[in-house]
């Protein structure tokens, strides 16, 4: 047992609860089909097995070997410091791991809870956007004291959060403030710089993709960000 | 003399063509600054330029893409070289002695070399591609059934596994991922809706470009957050100097070696430029008098590397076109391209589009020329282009995907699964997992399951029919042994 490290068992843990989900779940799909005997769950099943035997199997190599298994020069080929770096920053520990899973929830609260308040509430559209207006503006402020101290998990989700605002407020609107958050959570705190580099990049990509490609990006449904949206891909095209 | 006719009239398209020779030019310059700048790899700029060849014919789609290729491999040697940071992993090897020779004051000779080396791996490597492509791919038409072509998958599927990850074990579950994520969506035999989880947006399968943008271009970023990579570094004063005649003559059993190494790793699935790389260089040790000189700076280092890693991209088209089997990440997004427009890799590929196929093989012959001039024009370009710090450039690849997983099919969704892919891969790829084999197994998944379920119609069920067709066979029997030599390994053998 000297070799075997917690993460090692909830790594196999997750690969055997995934095979075992995924499994009770083929049965919804476990139909015979006609010309083939072996039906529509075979193959995915086969594929499940395959996946728990990897898994027990990597956990035995890791139990007798530890991580040193098999060929040094394939472990330096295929490895692209991404280990390295989360061993180094401490980001393997549960704590942290919590912490970012919980951030990371927050773009799917936006993503459901609108929805359900409205069903609920038997809202018309009018009163669903001003739901999803409430829901975002007290979602953003969660978000941003919720990074306090890991900006890692900041980073990991602003982009889940872009893309779940992106269809309400649209493209042109979220995307300014998407670049300035990127590099605030990348370390650069030189507003001036910021901004600049944010308008430059709007600049080229609108220039290239709503001018010259025609590339029709989110406009937003949400009034006024609706408006914003199709001023500038008016003004543009 | 077909060879040689072909390629002249696939020259005379290239060129012939203002529209292509734009796109060879994007691609060879695109291809050298993604490979150079380090937190972006050539994949990168494929991930984000696959959604735009929808709007490009095939031909300048997969040129665009087999171009990158060429002088993807190359660009990061220069850093490799200059900072001891290679641009992408398959210049990784460089750095042993590069960096040690620009500690020596021997820089430019350093480049000179790795640019000298890389177009001649590269140059020979599509000249053998193109004399061999279209004889294995004339055989294949009439030796591949489903049978043959599920073995060479499995096959395919098998050496990838062993060889493309940490261990073998993370390899095979990188793969197996993959697999899983193509079985989502309708069954192909029968049309049945498979984890599906009554969300319609799941009924047509996970698309593969945002699969493949999330798992490459956003997963590399946020890896490169937690790196806390800045990318400005001091440049030094460089000059880029042609190794002497002499001193290139006297590295001719190093570079004829590397490219042997090279193209044997380019042509067999899974194992592409990385690891060509590392084995040219570890070759290249073994076989040295002064062994002991490597990693001090000795030009051979460089020499072996630079000359597998693009000895490799050539014969890595081979598979692609002739069988339609991708070996390596940057291959299995050519299918995806293919796929776009409706057209499967393979070898009646060289029947009805020949054309294609000989644009696409006069441009890698040219782009890894071209490696020889543009790489000596461009090395100081790279080096001032590295002063952008990575904060700002990371913002510009986040958005450039979001706009590529958006522009393809118009669902904000697809932006959303490109992120969720992003994370995944992050986590997958910090505890040594490998996003190639994970999009191997997307693009294999389908081609597999397919030609299983009509192999098996086609045997009437019975799976010692597979005995009688020696190409399946021998090919399931090498994939078996592969995979037992892989787990006697993990289990017993010392680490070498």
């Amino acid at each position: 047992m000297k070799n075997l490290r917690v993460a090692h068992i909830v790594e196999a843990t997750i690969w055997l609860s995934l095979a075992l989900l995924l499994f009770v779940s083929s049965f919804d799909f476990n139909q015979e089909i006609e010309i083939y005997k072996y039906g529509a769950s075979a193959w995915p099943r086969a594929l499940l097995l395959l996946i728990a035997v990897a898994a027990v199997g990597q956990l035995l190599g890791q139990w007798l070997r530890g991580e040193s298994q098999g060929s040094k020069m394939l472990g330096k080929a295929s490895d692209d410091g991404a280990e390295l770096a989360a061993e180094l920053s401490d980001h393997n520990n549960p704590k942290w791991l919590a912490w970012t899973f919980m951030i990371m929830t927050i773009p799917f609260f936006y993503m459901n809870v609108p929805g359900i308040v409205g069903d609920l509430l038997s809202l018309e559209k009018a009163g669903l956007n001003q739901v999803k207006l409430l829901t975002a503006a007290a979602l953003l402020g969660i978000f941003l004291l919720a990074i306090r101290g890991n900006h890692i998990g900041g980073m990991l989700t602003l982009p889940l959060l872009f893309g779940a605002f992106l269809q309400d407020f649209g493209f042109y609107f979220t995307a300014p403030f998407f670049i300035l958050g990127t590099m605030y959570l990348m370390g650069e705190r030189r507003w001036k710089n910021m901004t600049m580099i944010a308008a430059l990049v709007m600049g080229i990509m609108l220039a290239l993709f709503v001018s010259l490609l025609y590339v029709g990006l989110p406009t937003g449904i949400i009034s006024p960000f609706y408006e914003f949206g199709t001023t500038i891909v008016n003004l543009l095209q | 003399m077909d060879t040689l006719n072909n390629f002249i009239n696939g020259t005379i398209a290239l060129f012939g063509d203002p529209l292509g020779i734009l796109i060879f030019l994007g691609g060879v310059i695109g291809g050298m600054l993604f490979g150079a700048i380090p937190g972006v790899s050539m994949l990168t700029l494929a991930a984000i330029l696959l959604p735009f060849t929808a709007h490009l014919s095939p031909e300048h789609g997969i040129m665009l893409f087999s171009v990158i290729y060429c002088t993807g491999v190359y660009g990061g040697a220069i850093t490799a070289i200059l900072f001891n940071i290679p641009g992408a992993p398959e210049n990784a090897p460089t750095a042993f002695d590069g960096y040690p020779m620009t500690q020596k004051g021997q820089a430019g000779k350093a480049v000179g070399a790795a640019v000298t080396c890389s177009a001649i791996g590269g140059t020979v490597s599509a000249v053998i591609m193109m004399i061999a492509t279209a004889p294995i791919a004339g055989w294949a038409i009439s030796a591949f059934g489903p049978p043959e072509i599920f073995a060479l998958v499995f096959f395919g599927l098998a050496v990838a596994s062993s060889v493309g990850a940490k261990t073998f074990w993370k390899g095979w579950l990188s793969i197996l991922l993959g697999l899983l994520i193509a079985v989502v969506g309708l069954d192909p035999v029968g049309g049945i809706e498979r984890w599906d989880f009554g969300m319609p947006y799941l009924l047509a399968g996970i698309h593969f470009i945002p699969t493949i943008l999330g798992f490459f271009a956003v997963s590399e970023v946020f890896v490169q957050v937690e790196k806390k990579a800045r990318g400005a570094y001091s440049a030094p004063k460089v000059g880029v100097d042609f190794p002497s005649l002499a001193e290139l003559f006297a590295q001719k059993i190093a570079v004829i070696r590397s490219i042997f190494i090279g193209f044997f790793c380019g042509i067999l699935p899974g194992i592409g430029a990385t690891l060509a790389a590392f084995m040219g260089y570890n070759e290249a040790v073994r076989w040295s008098k002064d062994s002991k000189e490597f990693g001090t700076g000795k030009m051979e280092g460089v020499v072996s590397s630079e000359t597998a890693n693009n000895a490799a991209t050539g014969a890595a088209m081979i598979p692609l076109l002739a069988l339609g089997l991708p070996g390596g990440a940057l291959t299995a997004m050519m299918v995806a391209v293919f796929q776009m427009h409706d057209m499967e890799p393979g070898p009646l590929v060289f029947l009805n589009s020949a054309d294609l196929v000989w644009v696409v093989f006069s441009a890698m012959f040219f782009a890894n020329l071209s490696i020889l001039l543009i790489g000596f024009l461009e090395t100081k370009t790279i080096i001032n282009l590295l002063r952008i710090p990575f904060q700002f450039l990371a913002p510009v690849i986040l958005l450039l995907a979001t706009v590529g997983a958006y522009a393809v099919r118009g669902l904000p969704i697809d932006i959303v699964v490109m992120f969720i892919a992003g994370i995944v891969g992050f986590f997958l790829r910090r505890s040594g997992y490998s996003v190639a084999g994970i999009v191997l197994g997307l693009i294999l998944g389908k081609i597999g399951e397919q030609t299983f379920a009509q192999a098996m119609q086609m045997l009437h069920f019975e799976w010692s029919g597979f005995l009688s067709r020696p190409i399946a066979i021998t090919l399931i029997i090498a994939g078996v042994l592969t995979l037992l030599n892989s787990i006697y390994s993990a289990f017993f053998k010392k680490s070498a």
